[in-house]
């Protein structure tokens, strides 16, 4: 095996592959990459003991939803507005009448109403919740899904590790590896995964593409030839996987279709199932539309409702088919809304607010039926109990079985955590 | 970062305003004050109400006379000095060798790419080649600067710096106005001051009675799409104008003091206030509900006169923005850019600077803005500079190391319209598909290259799009090149097509060898198409 001397280099102290030496690799010959799967099938048994069947879906709210409209509602106050309250499995804590189907399955679901911001714009928020970092300094932080993908992700897998239905942010230093693959829509097959010619041309074609990339490569361009060979070989695995029909609806029935919601955030859910069933550690599903500065109170109900319906069903669907327990589910936005109703014509509604907001979390370990922390009656400050987006971080690591501490290295070679600061909700944790 | 200035400075501020002021009978203007509490405002009396756009120029345009740089000269940096200067502070970081000078092809390639936006053809490729004329390279690059091609190329790229981030609902935008008109402002060599100057102090106002999409916020009208791409509102166009014509993040400034420069809160909110259609309120940051008026302040201090009208107080934004001479962000920031798209890597990221230590070879790119200035903003002086120099013609290199920054080009990918345009010419034209390409090649122009990607979307996309298959297949491209009986001459013709370069012996030699493997001569000569588009190479700037 030419590799063989390699492995010393390769592989750190956890039989992790890292980014940058891999790149090192791939630069010091491309002959090299032949061998790269033998590599990664070294690191490979490692991930899937690691892993252990865990995955996480996460569903994000863009645009910030109310906490006062969602799961930590004022009835009979002034900051709470005309929103009616509904009981819920856990006995005490009400939620929006928007949310009928979640109340009443919360016996397997846990709240967290004093999440504990710090940024109340939109792309600092969901970079913020995203990545728990913030925005600013050197460093691009990965979304939390390159993070899955990078800790837990089989590298040789044939569908990508970290899928989102709709855009979301990048693998920020982790590199293109470790990004989402985007559909932009749910339940088609990604765009262009059919080769149009037979599998031995294409075989040819990409042998001779890897050889003129590795000229340019030479002639200076180490970083970008290296990139692309690897792009061109999971493209090529891609397109010839049986998993691909995950992305489809193919073969569900008519009653689960509707059980997730005729919209496309249900079908999203659906898709994110069938995509964690099929071995992809990490989905994202997004349902834009929150930032309701003015007419919230017309346009929540729909929101809400599409979001009630397919995350209920998602929840019951895991259960059923025993996949819940290793299934972190986690239902949050970018921040939260203000107490006080704005004036906005012509309708009111609510601006940004990150000083307190709400967020659920289910299945993969979580406890279900918590209801943590309180906040003031007013809804401007929290009583008891915040949750930082550390501590939220993590109980996400926890559920996932990662390591919070380690420190991933950075291409300009900076270990940085996983998570700075912060300790897990130890009180969501079964 | 300055907070305030010296009085002396403030006073020379104010003359800006105060020398238009002078014509007004009772002479605004006057002594420097300390920072003014709201509300106590004065009429100022007979200054333009500023209403038209055609009244901001010509007022901008009075101001502009004043400004010292553009009274008094014009630019004393040769591309020679330029070189000579940077490659002392470069080799003082670094032992590592400066690049080597490109060869012929390898400069046609790239200059065309970087001043208009595509692919030499072969025909011009052999002319450049062979010409024994020593000023070669300059001529071309006076050829290319005055290309419509080089006008649309600088429009396309603004329109997308733009827009990139903008939350603007699209009715209420017009992209292509203002790429259309942003392209007859570069096309006629308009100063970069005056295109700013235009787009910043612009007042879009909502038609009554016309439905937003048809131009109900006068969005046909090319200029207004910045206030426009901003949603019109003030603190995104502090925050924009700050970013874009700056280079200055102090966007987070506006919920909180920022975290790592010295950026205040009410300082983001006095830059805000000059963009405000009234008077303009800070909400209290942690009680929305609480709201301070604040008076408009720009960036090192400058106060306009009190009690300017909306119109007028953008004008003054604008004005201190661009003719303040201690403002050397905003002619550093456009250098930077330009730098940092011909180079591959800038003096800072383009859009995030904080403190200016975070400027490498600080007094390089300060002399080249200050001369900028000289040339009265002068873009395509500016690309004539750069594209001049052996900084820009050295060779590629992945530049891993910080100190090793300018010792050659870094490769940089090509835009999305690039690679779209880069594709057409191979295979014709295609809305569908070059919307497919537009669409997965996109990438937000203000990130540095070295941070940039590719996707797994754009491999399937380059590799199995069924339009672009069949376009390979019917190209002409293909179809020149089965009329050629020799292989290695097939080879050279698919390179210079596509590449825009002969191939190497190697080159040659490995295609040569799959021709033969390859009974069907069809098949082979796609391949060999089908490879090179879906190269590294194909979409990079060497």
């Amino acid at each position: 095996m030419p590799n063989n001397n390699l492995l010393n280099v390769c592989l750190n102290r956890d039989g992790q592959v890292s980014r940058r030496r891999l790149l090192q690799v791939a630069g010091g010959g491309f002959a090299g990459l032949g061998g790269l799967p033998f590599l990664q099938r070294l690191g490979l048994a490692a991930d899937e003991a690691r892993r252990n069947g865990r995955a996480c879906i996460v569903v994000f709210l863009n645009g910030a939803p109310s906490q006062f409209e969602t799961w930590n509602p004022k009835p009979g106050t002034e900051n709470g507005g005309p929103t009616q309250v509904i009981d819920t499995a856990i006995p005490g804590v009400p939620f929006a009448e928007y949310w009928p189907k979640l109340a009443a399955m919360m016996n397997d679901v846990s709240v967290i109403r004093t999440m504990a911001g710090k940024e109340a714009a939109h792309d600092r928020g969901t970079y913020h919740l995203l990545t728990g970092r913030r925005l600013g300094g050197a460093s691009r932080f990965p979304h939390f899904g390159s993070v899955v993908s990078h800790e837990l992700g089989d590298p040789d897998a044939e569908i990508p590790n970290f899928i989102s239905i709709g855009d979301t942010l990048n693998a920020g230093f982790l590199g293109v590896r470790f990004s989402p693959f985007v559909v932009p829509r749910a339940g088609e097959l990604p765009a262009n995964v059919e080769a149009t010619v037979a599998e031995t041309r294409v075989d040819r074609r990409l042998s001779l593409l890897a050889d003129q990339d590795a000229d340019f490569q030479t002639a200076g361009a180490e970083r970008i030839a290296a990139e692309h060979q690897e792009l061109y070989r999971k493209a090529a695995r891609l397109m010839t996987s049986e998993h691909l029909k995950a992305f489809t609806v193919e073969g569900e029935s008519d009653a689960v279709k509707s059980q997730y919601g005729r919209h496309e955030f249900g079908q999203g859910c659906l898709i994110a199932r069938r995509l964690v069933e099929s071995g992809v550690p990490f989905v994202q599903v997004r349902r834009s539309g929150w930032d309701m500065h003015a007419n919230l109170w017309q346009n929540i109900p729909r929101a809400a409702g599409e979001v009630d319906e397919g995350v209920s069903a998602l929840l019951t669907d895991l259960k059923q088919r025993g996949m819940l327990e290793k299934t972190l589910v986690v239902v949050l936005g970018e921040f939260g809304r203000t107490p006080k109703i704005n004036q906005s014509t012509p309708n009111v509604g609510r601006d940004h607010f990150a000083r307190n907001f709400n967020l659920l979390m289910a299945g993969g370990g979580i406890k279900g039926g918590v209801c943590v922390g309180t906040t003031s009656s007013d809804g401007m400050e929290i009583d008891d109990r915040p949750v930082e987006v550390d501590d939220f971080f993590h109980t996400m690591c926890r559920c996932m079985g990662i390591d919070a501490d380690k420190e991933l290295i950075t291409p300009e070679g900076r270990p940085l955590r996983i998570v700075d600061a912060g300790a897990p909700v130890e009180e969501l944790l079964s | 970062m300055m907070r305030t200035l010296p009085k002396r400075r403030i006073a020379a501020l104010l003359a800006v305003f105060a020398c238009v002021w002078s014509l007004a009978p009772d002479g605004a203007g006057g002594a420097p004050r300390s920072r003014r509490k709201p509300g106590k405002s004065q009429a100022v009396k007979n200054l333009p109400e500023l209403k038209t756009p055609e009244d901001k120029i010509r007022f901008l345009e009075m101001i502009r006379n004043t400004f010292p740089a553009i009274r008094s000269g014009t630019p004393n940096l040769s591309s020679i000095t330029l070189d000579e200067i940077l490659d002392r502070y470069v080799t003082d970081e670094t032992s590592t060798p400066l690049a080597e000078v490109v060869d012929d092809e390898t400069f046609l390639r790239r200059v065309s790419l970087d001043l208009a936006g595509q692919i030499p053809t072969p025909g011009g490729i052999r002319r450049f080649v062979s010409s024994t004329d020593k000023r070669k390279r300059s001529l071309v690059i006076d050829e290319l600067l005055e290309t419509d091609q080089f006008a649309r190329k600088q429009a396309r790229y603004w329109r997308s710096v733009v827009f990139h981030d903008s939350g603007a609902n699209r009715n209420m935008v017009n992209p292509q106005a203002f790429e259309d008109w942003l392209f007859e402002e570069f096309k006629a060599g308009t100063g970069w001051d005056r295109i700013v100057g235009e787009m910043v102090s612009a007042t879009p106002r909502r038609q009554k009675d016309v439905k937003a999409q048809d131009n109900g916020w006068q969005q046909d009208y090319g200029p207004n799409n910045f206030v426009l791409a901003c949603e019109n509102k003030p603190e995104v166009m502090a925050a924009q104008t700050a970013r874009l014509f700056m280079g200055i993040s102090i966007g987070c400034a506006e919920c909180h003091d920022h975290p790592f420069d010295d950026w205040q809160r009410e300082q983001f909110h006095e830059l805000a206030a000059f963009f405000a259609p009234g008077k303009y309120f800070m909400s209290d940051q942690y009680d929305p509900s609480q709201r301070t008026e604040m008076e408009a302040r720009f960036l090192l201090g400058e106060e306009p006169p009190l009690g300017l009208k909306p119109d007028q107080r953008r004008v003054a934004g604008a004005a201190y923005l661009i003719y303040n001479p201690d403002n050397h962000w905003f002619a550093r920031a456009f250098v930077n850019r330009v730098w940092s798209e011909l180079l591959g890597d800038g003096f800072y990221a383009v859009d995030s600077l904080g403190p200016d230590k975070e400027v490498v070879h600080q007094l390089v790119i300060n002399r080249i803005a200050a001369s900028f200035r000289y040339s009265e903003f002068d873009v395509k002086w500016l690309f004539r500079l750069i594209c001049n120099s052996q900084a820009y013609q050295r060779e590629i290199r992945t530049i891993e190391d910080e100190a090793d920054l300018f010792t050659a080009v870094r490769p940089s990918r090509l835009r999305s319209w690039e690679v779209a345009d880069c594709l057409e010419i191979v295979i014709g034209k295609h809305e569908g598909l070059r919307n497919a390409v537009t669409t997965a090649f996109e990438q937000n122009p203000s990130i540095p290259q070295q941070d940039l990607e590719g996707s797994l979307q754009q491999a399937l996309l380059l590799m199995n799009n069924t339009v672009l298959q069949q376009r390979i297949a019917d190209s002409p491209l293909k179809k020149e090149l089965l009329e050629l009986d020799d292989d290695q001459e097939v080879i050279r013709h698919a390179f210079l097509g596509v590449l825009a370069r002969t191939p190497t012996t190697d080159e040659t030699a490995r295609y040569v060898s799959y021709f033969k493997q390859i009974p069907d001569r069809r098949e082979a000569v796609e391949d060999l198409i089908w490879v090179l588009i879906n190269s590294a190479e194909f979409t990079t700037k060497r």
